[in-house]
């Protein structure tokens, strides 16, 4: 299938050629695989059980205070950190998720409630001196330590989002064809007539969550390690939840590959746009705008999802 | 060989051991790298500080170069950090890898946290713009320098000035409260005010941390009206410290004055104008230059002239970083970058156009003598009224209008 | 003291609910009528203010007496948007329309930003330093005139929803859509009009709120969250429920920011919502759409 062959030219292209490439570049290829990442963990709950979050910073940044935490108070390395946060992101989820899905909120509902959760989480953490309220926390060692997740050039970094990029995109491909799959599908087109007909829609969508919300945790983690600082508006704010929406919906939310496509199309256009337009802020975001608009209404399953419409 | 070509031959080592700017290519400029937010959110006030640093290149270069390197011309090469840590990083690495003798910038204390290790690990003199944060100067860093006030001077200082002026008013200053913006730049402020009370001599008897988007302060203020305060200082953006000196006047707040803390508006031409009745005799402690030096009057004449706009601090700032380091030039006598460094560390630069003594650095790059300047906003304009011996114009203190 | 305080907490929050009340009106009905959540009301109020900013600062214009003109104008823009951006969309599923407004809201917001720069305005008319006393309670003028404004606005908006044609089509369109249609209503003409009075309204809380805030791109997120918490509060698609709400939701914040320390009191209004959301999802007032 030239889906799959096409997929795999693109993974060896992004294995072999980044110690190629100028800085710069590099940078921008990080910048697209962490989206992409964040992506596809949203796409679990939001393209396949068709659970719109417009929250799911909240999980990004109990991911990236976790583990940043853990490694600054207790020296616990945020490789372990990592896996912390994304047990405890997944815990709230699942405890937003319960509350949520039991008490029935679906559709624009549930984007809302979630959007409230994610923000909340924002507003204690900038109230919260033990956390660094708003001066945030700085991972001060530069100095390379693998063991403990900081690595002496971009290039290891880059590899290790690679890594996470191809296991969210792993991971998709294994829940789209599987049981929990078929009845997140059956969910998101009817969920009253799958539960009608035996699906435990709760039991589903909790599913979903829990995966989704202890990947992007991961991805905090990432982050954190990657820029060395983190505060409440760079890990709780709606930034981090638009961006992890954006590329689904623009690839195609529902598909395997389709955050990543996404990610590709998006990161560079804004890098693009603010280099073509310099000194004029808000031009990318303003294009990101114009492009929701356009997919929404033009391709309104995403790149991968019209293309595979075609006969 | 026979006497004359050993002569010549000699005669031609000699030449080459002699003083090292002879015979060898002399350095035509000095290479001055600056790495700033040009494109993105910050692109406006990136230019601002640009311009002052063009300003004072421009003047330098005109005047005959650095003399001690024969005449050099200073030559400013750019860097774009989008206000982004990695760009920071991936452009000063390129200035650093063209031959830059130091680094200006990045205006960010976030990018300017990262960049700084790069700058150190290249052996890099890196003159801070800008950025407030005060660990930049902490880890033992020796090519990091800051000339602007760090957070905690401004703080200090500004408290102190305010402090004073209430003791030669006879109306002393003993309860302090705070609002402060809820982000980074607000708390920064709100922690030392905290921190220094008990060693400045005051009690802080509230304090309250608040969101930028609020519409209305009603509420923070009379909390803070209840608790009976002799000084209210606020640091804050332009929208909130609108609302906050409008309610807190209407409400009759209570306190001797008013005063922000390196606020973005109270000492803002812009927002003077805009709102002539609401800021009257406001305080501010922020940056600033000396009303008093002539070459300071000059500068700002030559800004209007070249840019058609009045100087801003923000470009007071670079042309004085560009002063720094053309003393310092001078003094090393070399491009060579840790002779720069050395310079720099030992500089006593007295021809300047802030409100401070002679600039100098601690050993941690610090300018110890940083002053914020004390400005009150009289007849419409932000004029300086401490300290004492920089002032334009007598502080009105206590301010009437907090009574009603 | 303390009795001081709440008596303060409660005129300045009523104050300002007022105002919360009158932005969210407009978006219960574009909900009513579209089934939509408009991610772009916050940033229409933002385009409304820097209107108002232009007339006063260029043609001396009263922010006020300037409704006149800007009430209308953005009525005609919120019809031209919803005809061009959202009714040829108007089939696509739910959370897609959701995103639509979101798109609609990053390209405003950011369109005002490349256009206008990131620089704050002020619009200060005279009378903007004016402010009394109730009590021991400060009642500022213009924000008592916002407050005022916005309850004649919303009390006009419900007398034209049910003494006019169009308006009784509106609600008709929102409470029995099928019904409707069948009755030969021009379903399309009926909500762009809708949307268009959304729009509407959000203007004239800008104009309203002008003189006593700033202007700058970002000035409508300080409305948007809090309009779908009082949205959902009063029951979406409730207009009547929207203005009371506002003032609940007013209340809720001042008195959060009175009794809880820092900048807490954005957690009360966000748990409020979540609270809502959860247990009356229908709202407060219920006649809101369940669920």
């Amino acid at each position: 299938m030239t889906g799959e062959v096409l997929a795999g030219l693109a993974l060896g292209l992004l294995l072999v050629a980044p110690p190629f490439l100028p800085p710069y570049f590099l940078e921008i290829l990080i910048s697209v695989m962490l989206f992409g990442y964040l992506g596809a963990a949203w796409n679990i709950l939001g393209g396949y059980a068709g659970q719109f979050s417009f929250g799911h910073a909240a999980y990004f940044g109990i991911g990236a205070y976790t583990s940043t935490l853990l490694f600054l108070r207790l020296g616990v390395s945020p490789w372990l950190g990592m896996l912390a946060g994304g047990v405890l992101a997944a815990a709230f989820g699942l405890a937003a998720g319960y509350l949520s899905f039991r008490y029935g909120l679906r559709g624009p509902y549930f984007s809302l409630v979630t959007l409230a959760f994610a923000e909340m989480l924002r507003v204690i953490a900038v109230n919260t001196k033990a956390v660094g309220s708003s001066l945030g926390l700085v991972i001060p060692n530069r100095e390379p330590a693998p063991v403990n997740f900081v690595f002496a050039g971009k290039l290891s970094y880059y590899y290790v989002i690679l890594a996470m990029a191809v296991g969210a995109v792993w991971i998709t491909r294994r829940v789209a064809r599987s049981k929990l799959g078929y009845s997140l599908l059956a969910i998101r087109e009817n969920e009253d007539a799958a539960e009608a007909s035996g699906v435990d829609a709760l039991g589903m969508k909790l599913r979903a969550m829990a995966i989704s919300s202890f990947l992007t945790a991961l991805g905090g983690t990432f982050y954190a390690q990657y820029f060395a600082y983190i505060d409440p508006t760079i890990t709780f704010g709606p930034s981090v939840s638009i961006q992890g929406l954006l590329q689904a919906i623009v690839g195609g939310a529902g598909t395997v590959l389709g955050p990543v496509v996404g990610a590709f199309v998006l990161t560079p256009m804004s890098e693009l746009s603010r280099a073509a337009i310099r000194g004029r802020a808000g031009v990318d975001v303003m294009l990101y705008g114009i492009v929701l608009i356009l997919v929404i209404s033009f391709l309104p399953r995403g790149i991968l999802g019209s293309l595979r419409r075609r006969p | 060989m026979n006497r004359r070509a050993f002569l010549k031959s000699a005669g031609a080592v000699a030449a080459l051991g002699a003083v090292p700017s002879i015979g060898r290519a002399q350095a035509k400029e000095v290479k001055v790298g600056y790495i700033l937010p040009v494109t993105g959110p910050l692109a406006f006030e990136a230019q601002l500080s640009l311009n002052g640093l063009q300003l004072a290149v421009d003047e330098i270069n005109s005047a005959g170069g650095i003399k001690a390197l024969g005449g050099a011309k200073l030559t400013l090469l750019p860097g774009d950090t989008q206000n982004k840590v990695e760009l920071g990083n991936s452009e000063a690495a390129r200035l650093i890898d063209q031959g830059i003798s130091v680094l200006i910038g990045p205006f960010s204390s976030l990018v300017a946290y990262s960049v700084r290790q790069v700058a150190e690990k290249n052996k890099t003199p890196f003159m801070l713009l800008a950025a407030v944060a005060d660990n930049l100067t902490e880890g033992g860093l020796r090519y990091v320098f800051r000339v602007q006030p760090n957070g905690k001077a401004m703080s200090t200082l500004t408290m102190n000035n305010m402090l004073e002026m209430g003791k030669a008013a006879s109306t002393p200053i003993k309860r302090v409260a705070m609002m402060h913006e809820d982000g980074n730049f607000g708390t920064t402020m709100g922690n030392h005010v905290e921190a220094f009370a008990g060693k400045l001599g005051y009690a802080l008897v509230q304090r309250i941390p608040y969101s930028l988007k609020s519409p209305d302060f009603t509420a923070e203020l009379s909390k803070i009206k209840a608790s009976k305060p002799d000084l209210l200082v606020i640091s804050g953006y332009y929208g909130d410290s609108k609302i906050i000196a409008e309610t807190a006047a209407k409400l009759r707040i209570g306190v001797h004055a008013l005063v922000g803390l390196a606020n973005a508006a109270y000492s803002n031409p812009k927002f003077i104008a805009d709102n002539r009745d609401l800021t009257d005799q406001l305080f501010d402690g922020n940056y600033w230059h000396n009303p008093q030096s002539p070459r300071a009057k000059a500068v700002f004449a030559a800004y209007e002239k070249r840019f058609n706009s009045t100087l801003t601090s923000h470009g007071v700032q670079a042309y004085t970083v560009i002063g720094v380091l053309k003393d310092a030039l001078e003094r090393a006598g070399s491009t060579d970058r840790d002779k720069l460094r050395d310079a720099l560390s030992k500089t006593n630069l007295a021809d300047h156009i802030l409100p401070q003594d002679a600039i100098k650095f601690d050993d941690t790059g610090e300018n110890v003598n940083a002053t914020p300047a004390l400005l009150q906003v009289q007849n419409g304009r932000p004029v300086v009224v401490g300290p004492a011996r920089f002032a334009e114009a007598k502080p009105v203190f206590p301010v009437p209008k907090w009574h009603g | 003291m303390t009795a001081d305080l709440l008596l303060q907490a409660v005129v300045s929050g009523l104050l300002l609910g007022g105002v919360y009340g009158l932005v969210a009106s407009g978006l219960s009905l574009v909900f009513g009528v579209l089934r939509i959540i408009n991610f772009a009301h916050g940033a229409v109020m933002m385009l409304a203010m820097y209107t108002t900013y232009w007339l006063f600062t260029l043609a001396g214009i009263d922010p006020y007496l300037s409704i006149v003109v800007t009430g209308p104008l953005f009525f005609l823009i919120g019809m031209v948007i919803q005809r061009v951006v959202i009714e040829p969309n108007r089939f696509a599923a739910e959370h897609n329309q959701l995103l639509l407004t979101l798109g609609l809201a990053l390209f405003l917001e950011n369109l005002a930003l490349v256009l206008w720069q990131g620089d704050f305005r002020s619009v200060r008319p005279s009378y903007a330093g004016a402010s009394f006393v109730v009590g021991e309670a400060l009642v500022e003028v213009p924000r008592l005139i916002a407050c005022g404004g916005a309850i004649v606005m919303a009390l006009a908006l419900f007398a034209f929803l049910r003494l006019t044609d169009v308006g009784k089509a509106i609600r008709a369109l929102s409470e029995e859509p099928e019904g409707a249609m069948l009755m030969g209503i021009d379903v399309g003409r009926i909500r762009a009009v809708a949307f268009g009075i959304g729009a509407g309204c959000v203007a004239v809380a800008g104009a309203l709120v002008t003189p006593f805030f700033y202007v700058a791109p970002d000035v409508g997120e300080s409305f948007n969250i809090i309009a779908f918490v009082v949205v959902v509060l009063g029951g979406m698609g409730n207009f009547v429920g929207a203005l009371l709400g506002g003032f609940i939701v007013g209340l809720a914040e001042s008195l959060g920011a009175t009794l809880l320390p820092g900048s807490l009191k954005q957690l009360v209004v966000f748990g409020l919502f979540v609270l809502v959301l959860l247990f009356r999802p229908a709202g407060l007032f219920g006649g809101g759409r369940d669920r």
